[in-house]
């Protein structure tokens, strides 16, 4: 059915009502998603409005991108079609926060800053800590699959989303999963959901498994001769009894963002339990370092912020690096390698979670060509192995010049395709940003 | 429905004679799994050696329009592996090796018939372990816990299976091989591996698994409280939570419980108790140390009649027997029973435990409870003597009443053990028709002719053999052209 412009605002209008919906040319040109303008700013203000506003656009055949905060629209292939925006910035309600059971509800545009508030009143985390967390919505945190150093002990957000409840392509709200820690009951819809961007569902209300906050954390940094260096002491650490909750290996470009003295490279390890635990680790994490060959010191508090800030990317662009645990250490290397060879110059700041092998590297301007060159050549070293790179962050020349996704085998993209034309046939929700042009 | 000829002919060529199980005593063996309400035996069992050999058998269902239902050690409590529309059955005994054990990364690689607990045998001494621990976990395959995606008393602190699976090798429905996931995380694109484990064989076959290996924790502890009620117990449970505590496992037993172990194996627990709680600790000296004689403390303060640390390994290990052997020890009290696996927020435990004795006393059967506290989930055994005119019934009576008590609170059909066809009629419970939909549509996908595991974890619609329909929302009239 085919809908003219005016008319669907008009139908727009009747669903959220006028004060939230914008079709004026500053708020559509500040909507843009790449430069792609929109035909409509809509503002919904409730899980009814949402779910009205998609229905409307699955009939009159309009693409719908979702937005939270905004600080991730950069991911993903530029878009083909933007006729709807959907920012869910309103839907910032906590719905229900049950601290015996460890577990909240949110709306999707609560921001992680907001959350960790309310639950640091109990001691209680959402163990989420990617760079710029607290602005990001949590919505937007789990249809990006982003991730941060606490990974390392609590895992992802597809080890924390218990249940979602989510718009299907043609408006019908949906739930998956279960409000209680522990649940087999149907399929794990929402680890569907994670990482894929709102392709399959628009996220509207989220329910979290939460962690006691530990009593007391330090963080130490070990400083290591090089690259190889680094890989001997995370090898060790991690074949030890040590349980840190976070393990980042960063290299001499992170150091210097963090006005630390330089090195080659360097794993800042936190520990976090009961204080005596924490002083009796990190006594042995001295030793696990001095017997490869490294120096490990107590850090100051700031650390962590100051090396989250290290991979904000304004202007620039910034990449995920998903290899072995046992080849970080040689991956960093050839990052630094790569950008020498390709962008020299340019001063990558490599930094990421050692204990699962996915590292974070942000490049200042970098032009399409060198960019694409690259990418393809870090491909070709992880690729091998299972590895794989994608763009997080980049002007959308980049992302035009290089998939920001890079190849999914064919095995597994026959799968997605299928999942996409039987949850999406008609391609409303965010077509064409995700694998494949999903 | 009986196969032709030619296609046990053509299953014979795939695995070869002695991988094919024709004769009706032998297909009685795979009738049912430990559901043993739900019985239905195979029209053949094929005993395939490897994953082409699966793929072939795949290939050979689907041109004759034959269900397919996998197997593993058939240790499942939900009638997940029993051939409900007869068929072929899969069982994947025979491909039990450990493809690759890779330290470094700390992972290994298995087929999907090894028994869980040889991988941890097979990597203990390096100082490894594989975490899952379904009390069948000396039987139990690592394939059947991947489809069923098993927890069990350590998943409160480490999670269930789909936390330590990194990869899978499938045969889909569609009769198509393919590798999910691997070694290396963080892959681009829908997490088709994460929604795969637990499907419960509705997607297909799996033929290899990647799993996470964990380090051994330093030191581990176990301490034992008694209380004179449930209520006391519970609200233990919830101070050790408050206090920041995540034990490795927290368990509970209740006073029928507690006598059946008792009287069976004698695991010293203390007689005229209401409700035992068993805390798990594990992790740095330090931690576990400092954490055990808080939680020692808090059952204290919560009135606890006794409580004691288990002094070595054996005192520990005799303590976990009970616990793991429960499920047996009832056979004392009842020749059988119904075991439920519902979940509620751990806050309504004290609520719902008052509700599982009044359900008891409504409908004249004992429950003996045995469950993982720590996250809310339930094993009430409601015990029946099926030569008893009416008992049965009663059983199943109280077993629904407890479902839906369960749900009321918020809470799920089931934590650890699946669906399989025992729970398929329960899901309109939690989900609605959307939801359900969802989920069906999924199911197509992977299998698209619908013959993998069928009847098994999605209830068949009353109305239509289409599906759910999904509810849309009502769209205001406006100016449509």
């Amino acid at each position: 059915m085919v809908v003219a412009g005016r008319a669907v605002g008009g139908v727009l209008a009747a669903i959220v009502g006028r004060e939230r919906l914008r079709e004026d040319d500053a708020a559509r040109a500040g909507a843009a998603v790449d430069g792609v303008v929109p035909r409509f700013v809509v503002r919904p203000g409730s899980l009814e409005q949402v779910s009205g506003v998609v229905a409307l656009a699955h009939d009159a055949g309009l693409a719908v991108v979702p937005r939270g905060s905004g600080s991730s629209l950069e991911l993903g292939r530029p878009p083909v079609r933007v006729d709807v925006v959907l920012d869910l910035g309103d839907l910032d309600q906590v719905l229900e926060w049950s601290p015996d059971d460890l577990t909240v509800s949110v709306q999707a545009g609560v921001t992680a800053g907001a959350l960790a508030r309310r639950l640091a009143t109990r001691r209680q985390l959402l163990p989420v800590d990617p760079p710029g967390a607290a602005t990001r919505t949590l919505g937007g945190l789990v249809a990006t699959g982003a991730s941060g150093p606490s990974r390392a002990r609590y895992g992802t957000l597809r080890d924390l989303l218990l249940g979602v409840r989510f718009v299907q392509a043609d408006g019908a709200v949906t739930w998956g999963g279960a409000k209680v820690v522990k649940s087999v009951s149907g399929y794990d819809v929402p680890k569907l959901m994670v990482g894929a961007l709102g392709t399959l569902g628009l996220l509207v209300e989220l329910t979290f498994r939460l962690h006691p906050m530990p009593e007391s954390e330090a963080t130490w940094l070990v400083r290591c001769r090089d690259a190889a260096g680094a890989q001997r002491f995370v090898d060790a650490l991690l074949g030890s009894v040590i349980q840190p909750t976070r393990v980042e290996l960063l290299n001499s470009a992170v150091l210097d963002a963090c006005a630390l003295p330089a090195g080659a490279a360097a794993v800042a390890v936190a520990i976090g339990t009961v204080e005596a635990a924490v002083r009796a680790q990190g006594e042995a994490l001295v030793r696990v370092a001095r017997g490869t060959g490294a120096e490990a010191a107590p850090e100051t508090r700031g650390f962590w912020e100051a090396y989250a800030r290290a991979f904000e990317t304004a202007g620039g662009a910034r990449l995920r690096v998903a290899t072995l645990v046992s080849a970080v250490g040689a991956t960093l290397l050839e990052v630094e390698r790569a950008v020498g060879d390709l962008a020299p110059g340019n001063e990558p700041r490599v930094g990421g979670c050692a204990a699962v092998g996915t590292l974070h590297v942000a490049l200042a301007g970098i032009g399409p060509a060198p960019a694409q060159a690259l990418v393809e050549r870090l491909r070709g070293f992880v690729a091998p192995r299972g590895g794989s790179v994608v763009v997080e962050a980049g002007p959308r020349a980049l992302r035009e010049a290089v998939d920001p996704w890079g190849p999914v085998a064919p095995g597994p993209f026959a799968l997605m395709r299928k999942l996409k034309d039987e949850f999406d046939p008609g391609r409303v929700l965010n077509p064409g940003r995700f694998v494949g042009g999903l | 429905m009986a196969l032709t000829r030619s296609v046990l002919d053509a299953l014979e060529r795939i695995v070869g004679p002695d991988g094919v199980v024709s004769t009706p005593e032998g297909r009685l063996v795979y009738e049912c799994d430990m559901h043993t309400f739900y019985k239905g035996a195979p029209d053949v069992v094929a005993l395939p050696g490897s994953t082409e050999q699966v793929e072939a058998i795949v290939r050979l269902c689907r041109r004759e329009r034959v269900p397919i239902v996998p197997r593993g050690s058939g240790t499942g409590l939900i009638g997940g592996a029993m051939a409900a529309a007869g068929g072929v059955m899969v069982g994947m005994n025979r491909m039990d090796r450990i493809l690759e054990v890779d330290l470094p990364n700390r992972c290994a690689t298995v087929e999907p018939g090894l028994i869980n607990l040889w991988l941890t045998k097979a990597v203990q001494d390096r100082g490894y372990f594989f975490a899952p621990d379904p009390s069948s976990q000396m039987v139990s395959s690592i394939g059947g816990n991947v489809s069923t995606n098993a927890g069990g008393p350590h998943c409160l602190k480490y999670g269930i299976t789909v936390n330590h699976v990194l990869g899978l090798e499938v045969v889909t429905g569609a009769g198509e091989r393919v590798q999910l996931g691997g070694t290396v995380v963080d892959r681009p694109g829908y997490d088709v591996l994460g929604v795969t484990v637990g499907a419960e064989g509705t997607f297909g076959l799996v033929t290899a698994i990647t799993v996470r290996l964990l380090h051994v924790p330093e030191a581990v502890k176990t301490v034992l409280a008694s209380f004179t009620s449930i209520e006391r117990a519970s609200e233990a449970v919830s101070g050790i939570i408050a206090a920041g505590i995540i034990p490795a496992a927290l368990e509970m037993l209740d006073e029928l419980m507690i006598q059946a172990i008792e009287a069976g194996i004698g695991a010293g627990y203390p007689k005229g108790a209401a409700a035992v709680l068993l805390i798990e600790l594990d992790g740095p000296t330090a931690e576990v140390d400092s954490q055990a004689e808080r939680a020692a403390a808090i059952c204290r303060e919560r009135g606890a009649l006794d409580v004691r640390v288990a002094r070595d390994d054996a005192e520990r290990a005799l303590l976990w027997k009970g616990r793991k052997e429960a499920a047996g020890a009832v056979g004392r009290l009842a020749p059988t029973y119904l075991l439920q696996d519902a979940v509620v927020p751990r806050s309504k435990l004290p609520a719902i435990m008052r509700e599982v004795l009044a359900i008891g006393e409504r409908h004249r059967v004992q429950i003996a409870n045995v469950f993982h506290a720590g996250d809310g989930n339930l094993h009430p055994l409601i015990l029946y003597d099926d030569r008893r005119p009416g008992e049965l019934e009663r059983a199943k009576a109280a077993n629904e009443e407890l479902l839906r008590a369960c749900i009321a609170m918020g809470g799920t059909v089931t934590g650890e053990h699946g669906v399989g066809i025992d729970k398929a009629k329960n899901l309109p419970l939690q989900y609605g028709e959307a939801d359900l939909n969802f989920m069906y549509r999924l199911r197509g996908v992977f299998d698209p002719d619908r013959l993998m595991n069928p009847g098994k974890l999605l209830p068949s619609h009353p109305a239509c053999s289409e599906g759910f329909r999904p509810a849309r929302p009502h769209l205001p009239e406006g100016a449509w052209i």
